[in-house]
């Protein structure tokens, strides 16, 4: 099943604020050469992808796990939890 | 504004806390970022009655199914054992959203004051800030969840390594409460729950939960497994739920969520420093042979919301039987989801029942060189045991 399909029963208020960000993109770039982007396979929202030569973040994608800053090999990512009741509401949980 | 005690988080360890200290008389605030209790909970979820009845009144608790079976299987690739068990205690199969509203109705009913729809971002001394502004409470209950960012920019405990964390990943399918009964062979309110340990394509522990009109499904994994095999967390999903598609068939996705579970915890983290204590998962108390998070929540929540001190907190979950548990469980989890071992402990226990049932052991001389290790786990599971 694709992952758009499983995205698609969820429903998410978006913060225009994004709550998650990256810190520094040049740590991304040489993560990605030596590291592959670990927050890339473990996300299992697809939030990261890395185009252009930059690691994009699709923050309104996100489950709010906190699978990514675990992984991330250089605590690049700041995590925060979406603002004022934003981000995911789940029915089920 | 001040108050006595300050909740952060209204799941079940934070309403735990806020019930226990507002029946005690005090002055309780809770802040809770989800639209509404609930609203970014994600567990199986499987209960045990009488740990919840150790703090609530459970009559009018919202359940989905009483669960007459607990399946226990035990997959390889090639193949499969299946253990049934009819619990002699009472579990219930719940939805979040309903459960964690009701425990956060108790601790309002009992005189605390529930505000959802904010998130704290910082505390400095007895100040609670959050992004409407700033409140003053003597104790300060973080109940905060797996992603425990306040506990960590306190310095009461570190974040998680990816060999401590499995990654859970899960759908839940409906239909009506007559299919489900139907494709379970089901009577009223009976539930079912199955917990499924495979070693295949990576070692992980699932679990298919019935509720009242659907069904869950989910899997879990370390994530240094899936980071390792780069496997994504769906893709796990998707092979993991292959053999039970039949199960839902026809059913529609109605939702898909995902959480960590923390394998680490008390007492490397610190329960409490000062006025400030910590509760639920942010302590990394949920049970890893069990998967139970809710009891430990609760239970932890309840000593921190009576807790007098943080000496008197720290020793009281020390005392606890439920918190006990946990802490002598994770050396064995720890051994037993190394990949070689679970699937040693798959295979052996297919291997052994599978001969058995044909009526010739000699297979089972293969694990001979096992023996040592199978020692050791027998020993840390008596650590567990008492």
């Amino acid at each position: 099943m694709r992952i758009e399909e499983r995205l698609y029963t969820l429903r998410y208020k978006r913060d225009e604020k994004p709550h998650l960000e990256i810190k520094d993109q040049s740590m991304c770039n040489m993560c990605h050469e030596k590291f592959g982007s670990p927050c890339i396979p473990v996300c299992p929202a697809n939030v990261y992808s890395f185009s252009n030569g930059k690691l994009v973040v699709s923050y309104e994608n996100c489950l709010e796990c906190g699978a990514c800053k675990i992984v991330c090999p250089f605590n690049n990512i700041i995590w925060r939890y979406p603002r004022y009741g934003l981000g995911i509401s789940l029915r089920y949980g | 504004m001040k108050f006595d005690v300050i909740v952060v988080g209204a799941g079940p360890a934070g309403s735990a806390a806020a019930y226990t200290a507002a029946k005690n008389g005090y002055k309780v605030l809770i802040i809770e970022r989800g639209s509404e209790p609930g609203a970014k909970n994600v567990s199986g979820a499987m209960i045990r009655d009488s740990v919840i009845s150790k703090v609530f009144e459970t009559k009018d608790m919202p359940f989905e199914r009483i669960v007459k079976n607990v399946r226990l299987i035990f997959k390889t690739k090639e193949s499969e054992t299946q253990i049934t068990v009819k619990p002699k205690e009472k579990l219930y199969t719940v939805a979040r959203l309903k459960f964690d509203k009701w425990l956060s109705q108790k601790a309002e009913s009992s005189g605390a004051l529930l505000v959802t729809k904010t998130a704290v971002t910082g505390i400095e001394g007895s100040k609670v800030i959050t992004e409407r502004g700033e409140v003053e409470g003597d104790k300060i209950v973080l109940a905060e969840g797996a992603n425990a960012l306040l506990s960590m920019s306190l310095g009461l405990r570190r974040e998680l390594k990816s060999d401590e964390t499995v990654l859970g990943v899960k759908e839940v399918y409906s239909s009506t409460r007559d299919e489900v009964a139907k494709r379970f062979n089901l009577q009223g309110d009976e539930g079912e729950s199955w917990r499924i340990v495979t070693d295949y394509p990576i070692p992980s522990a699932g679990f298919i939960y019935t509720y009242k009109d659907s069904v869950a499904i989910g899997v879990g994994s370390r994530v240094d497994e899936l980071t390792q095999r780069n496997l994504r967390p769906f893709e796990l999903l998707d092979k993991f739920k292959e053999p039970y598609l039949d199960l839902v068939k026809g059913f529609s996705l109605r939702e898909y969520s995902a959480k960590i579970i923390p394998e680490q915890g008390f007492p490397t983290f610190k329960p409490c420093e000062g006025n400030i204590y910590v509760v639920g998962d942010a302590l990394g108390l949920v049970d890893p042979l069990t998967f139970d998070g809710i009891g430990p929540a609760i239970i932890s929540g309840s000593l921190a919301g009576k807790a007098e001190s943080c000496e008197s907190y720290s020793k009281s979950l020390y005392e606890s039987k439920e918190i006990l548990k946990v802490i002598r469980s994770r050396p064995l989890t720890h051994e037993l989801l190394k990949s070689e071992n679970l699937s040693l402990y798959v295979h052996l226990i297919n291997d052994f029942l599978t001969s058995w049932a044909q009526g010739d052991l000699s297979n089972l001389k293969y694990y001979k060189s096992s023996l040592g290790k199978i020692l050791k786990h027998l020993v840390l599971g008596l650590g567990v045991i008492e």
